[in-house]
């Protein structure tokens, strides 16, 4: 019984496949674009490791090394089970079974924002009013946080402009070490990879729906 | 060491070495052990460090510096050889108000990896200004609870496995509970309802060798209860459930087997699987459940309640998080509802501030008032609240919130994972010390349950309709700032003068409801069969007696000025009152309170007596009465209560004479008539002749509360 769960759980560690010295290259180069740091510079032949490094503020805050959900792990998974492997997205990962969405996070951009952002955002009620009500609102709002490929945030600083899958434009600038998002959202976490998708964790949420959050009912009492 | 040297500019650490050898010599006579390390301490830094492994946390321990105003700890990931492997952290910050007694200080370390390997130092702070480090304690911390390579002890959680990157699913808490139940004697898992969308809630039964088989079989070992999972977005106290479950059901520790052997615990870990499935705090129609614990218009809450009411626990906590980061590591708080009896506010307040205070203070668990910081507007007495719901139903017990964010004192947990794994190990801790509370106190815990079933059974004293008991700070350092808020009474919410009972229409009691799951309710007759009232059935309507062991929640329901009332249902006030001469027919529905009969009562056919607090100088004699309630009376004559169709509640009198239960027939809607509702209830009697229950559809109850008979007890009253 003791490993029943963990076979079917816990990632298979992958192992880590370098980059060629071109990729390498051309990741160095982005990362000056976007001002990025958060990864391991080199390694000892000074090439630049280019898979499963995120990069952003909060990064240290999340499973890193061989410890479970760390980003070499989520690699070959599908988008909507590499969300359930990073503790801050709870919120989102909530959000996409409740509106059914796993099977939109293929071929996509996935910016996640934290449970902090949502809690920011919407106030308790409101936001279970969207996870067991609202779905079509809630549904069309996380649409608005998929970008229509899968691109890395260096990839997105040099476009500029992404379109969403709600079709609507994001002006994407860096700022700093990070990368920003119409007017307020940042990546704090940036460069997850899974199948076919990238994932962004952001710091606020994006979309056209009105902020609840900030009065009493943000963290209601017992 | 820099503080001294910044300050006083000179001050040599060759000084200070002499320094301390000259003050040795004192110290020598009683600690001839003092260690070279002493020896050249530096001046405030803080000496003899320890550490004891807990579940989950580390416990350290030093001895207070003088003028410290708060300490630093820090913690560094160190190999076998005791080399850092990591950069060391300030994980903690030790402040005067986080436990009762600041002269030995303690902090529970938690949030590491459970196994890994840390060193630990302390220093003490003066205002900003740090300290010198103590010398390193080094320690191994414990891995995940039960042995690998014993069956059932190997079982891990998914929150476990993935060291808290996964809260466990609803089909893994199935696999893990299933295990349980399948591997471990002690464990029987059963299910109590089910949610909304068909989700089982289950409740692990667990005791040694083995859980009793009955409902009404558990209720007579005194359980105790923990429900671990109300919010579906607060799941940290599901995890400690899960673990705790696993470490009662395998561990091979006598003295836990012991307490085991002696009582039944109950652990219901996800009331609200719908929306812990979802995320959400409310269950899938978004009903909050805790503000539905009185009115249960869902089936998760009337699972609850019916559980409550067949396996009758004497304490239980109720597990949540909270977000204020000011707070201590775990805020608690009494069932305080201002109708709350007596003896189950004061005992829930020793297992806070007596045992959970004086305990956290020894293994660095800073427990706390709910609502302790000024200002604050939470924490108050609806009766909607389970704590509130279960106080009033004489259960002692306690909310417990787990404080969300790390807040100062936890400067190491904006990592998830962190903050996660000391949640949840914060409520392991705490259960574990409500089970060893528990143990420790079940005289004390029946005396008071017996109290307060014959306290509320009497109906005296106003009723309150909102508002708290008041809980005083407690003496400084209190570890909250402020008491919770005072939440007094008002004048228009008290009824001075209790009804005897309610009565409801046919209508109102059989009536379809709309405020269910959608738009659709149970009946108020199923709700108040859930909380296992006794309601008495006439020809014109339904009544519900006050004197029964819920009394203080029967207005809250039912009266036209509750807060959150279920039906206004009309008050029946007493119609005899003071003194009698001579004898008393009833019939129809007679209200005796507070007075004195001198001669014999009948109850006809079809009738309902309800006396309480009355002195009655006659037989007291009823046959087919459609319902028969005496409660805290005197009779000085025999009491024969024959065939009764309805109820029979007879509490906390005293007769001078014999009793008589025969025939009683199993009232109340029909699903659950042959449980305890069913059952005529005598209990906290005392009797100078014999207690004979004969031909009872159900056999009498006392719920825990012992009759004192001088003659026998017979026939199906024989144990009661």
């Amino acid at each position: 019984m003791t490993d029943v769960f963990l076979d079917t759980m816990r990632p298979t560690p992958r192992r880590v496949r370098r980059a060629g010295p071109a990729a390498g290259l051309a990741l160095a180069t982005l990362l000056a674009v976007t001002g990025c740091t958060g990864g391991d510079a080199t390694d000892g032949d000074g090439i630049t490791p280019v898979a499963f490094t995120v990069t952003g503020p909060l990064c240290a805050e999340l499973p890193a090394g061989t410890e479970p959900g760390n980003p070499e792990s989520l690699a070959g998974m599908p988008a909507d089970q590499a969300v359930q492997w990073i503790p801050v997205l709870t919120t989102f990962d909530a959000a996409v079974r409740a509106t059914g969405l796993a099977g939109e996070l293929t071929g996509v951009t996935v910016l996640a924002p934290t449970d902090d952002a949502f809690a920011e955002k919407f106030s308790r009620t409101n936001l279970d009013e969207l996870l067991l009500h609202d779905t079509d609102e809630l549904r069309e709002l996380l649409r608005e946080h998929l970008v229509t490929a899968p691109m890395s945030v260096a990839e997105m600083v040099a476009a500029g402009t992404v379109k969403t899958v709600a079709e609507g434009e994001l002006t994407v600038t860096a700022q700093g070490s990070v990368a920003r998002f119409g007017n307020e959202a940042e990546t704090v976490c940036a460069d997850y990879q899974a199948t076919n998708a990238r994932i962004h964790v952001i710091d606020h949420v994006l979309g056209s729906l009105p902020t609840t959050a900030g009065g009493e009912d943000d963290h209601p009492y017992h | 060491m820099r503080y001294r040297r910044t300050k006083a500019g000179v001050f040599s650490s060759l000084l200070a070495a002499i320094l301390a050898v000259t003050a040795l010599p004192a110290l020598a006579h009683g600690k001839p052990a003092a260690t070279a390390l002493q020896m050249q301490a530096e001046p405030n830094q803080v000496q003899n460090v320890t550490v004891v492994q807990g579940d989950g946390y580390a416990t350290l321990a030093w001895t207070h510096v003088d003028g410290a105003t708060d300490y630093q700890i820090e913690r560094t990931p160190v190999a076998e050889d005791g080399s850092a492997t990591g950069n060391g952290v300030i994980v903690g910050l030790w402040r005067p108000n986080r436990q009762i007694n600041n002269d030995k200080p303690t902090f529970a370390d938690a949030g590491f990896a459970p196994g890994d390997r840390f060193q630990w130092r302390v220093r003490a702070r003066f205002g900003t200004e740090a300290q010198p480090y103590s010398a390193a304690v080094v320690g191994t911390t414990k891995p995940h609870w039960g042995d690998p390579n014993i069956p059932g002890q190997n079982l891990r959680t998914q929150w476990e496995q993935t060291l808290g990157a996964q809260y466990t699913s609803d089909v893994n808490e199935y696999a893990y509970t299933a295990a349980i139940d399948e591997l471990s004697d002690r464990v029987r898992v059963t299910e109590i309802g089910r949610t909304v969308l068909n989700r089982p809630i289950n409740m692990f039964i667990i005791g040694y060798p083995k859980p009793p088989a009955t409902p009404e079989a558990v209720a007579a070992t005194s359980p105790l209860v923990v429900n671990c999972n109300v919010h579906g977005n607060e799941p940290g106290d599901r995890e400690a459930c899960f673990i705790m479950a696993r470490q009662l059901a395998f561990t091979q520790d006598r003295a836990t087997l012991n307490l085991l052997s002696k009582t039944t615990v109950l652990i219901v870990p996800t009331i609200n699987g719908d929306g812990r499935a979802a995320n959400s705090r409310g269950n899938s129609t978004g009903q909050d459940l805790n503000r539905d614990h009185s009115l249960i218009r869902q089936p998760e809450t009337q699972a609850f309640a019916e559980m409550v009411r067949d396996y009758r626990p004497i304490a239980g906590y109720d597990g949540h998080e909270y977000g204020n980061a000011n707070t201590g590591d775990l805020p608690m708080l009494s069932p305080r509802h201002a109708n709350v009896p007596q003896g189950i506010f004061d005992e829930s307040q020793d297992m806070i501030e007596g045992h959970m205070y004086t305990q956290g203070a020894k293994d660095g668990w800073w427990a706390c008032p709910y609502g302790c910081t000024p200002g604050a507007t939470v924490g108050l007495g609806q009766e909607t609240i389970l704590r509130n719901t279960l106080g009033l139903k004489n259960v002692v017990n306690s909310l417990l919130e787990l404080r969300s964010s790390g807040g100062p004192t936890r400067p190491n947990e904006s990592n998830t994972a962190n903050n996660r794994r000391r949640k949840t190990y914060s409520g392991l801790w705490t259960f574990n010390q409500f089970f060893q509370y528990h143990g420790a106190q079940l005289k004390d815990l029946n005396k008071a349950r017996a109290e307060a079933i014959q306290f509320q059974s009497a109906n005296t004293g106003p009723i309150v309709l909102e508002g708290s008991r008041e809980i005083k700070a407690y003496p400084a350092p209190h570890p909250g700032e402020a008491p919770p808020p005072v939440d007094a009474p008002r004048e228009e919410n008290i009824l001075q003068h209790a009804p005897c009972a309610y009565k409801l229409t046919e209508e109102q009691y059989n009536g379809a409801r709309t405020d269910g799951p959608g738009g659709q309710g149970t009946t108020v007759a199923q709700r108040l069969a859930a909380h296992g009232w006794k309601v008495i059935k006439t020809n014109d309507g339904y009544i519900v007696p006050l004197s029964q062991p819920q009394r203080g929640l029967v207005p809250l329901l039912l009266d036209e000025q509750a807060v959150a009332g279920l039906v206004a249902a009309e008050r029946i006030m007493p119609t005899v009152t003071g003194t009698r001469k001579g004898a008393l027919t009833v019939s129809g529905v007679t209200c005796i309170a507070d007075a004195t009969v001198r001669g014999a009562i009948t109850v006809k056919k079809g009738a309902t007596l309800i006396a309480t607090g009355s002195t009655i100088n006659g037989l007291v004699n009823a046959d087919r009465a459609a319902g028969f309630v005496l409660t805290d009376s005197k009779v000085n004559a025999m009491v024969n209560v024959l065939n009764t169709a309805g109820p029979v509640i007879m509490v906390g009198n005293k007769i001078s004479g014999s009793v008589l239960v025969h025939g009683t027939k199993a009232s109340g809607p029909a699903n659950v008539a042959n449980g305890v509702i069913g059952a005529p209830l005598v209990a906290g009697n005392t009797l100078t002749g014999l207690l004979t229950c004969t031909s009872n559809a159900v056999t009498p109850v006392n719920l825990e509360t012992p009759n004192t008979v001088r003659g026998l007890k017979i026939g199906q009253c024989a144990r009661i």
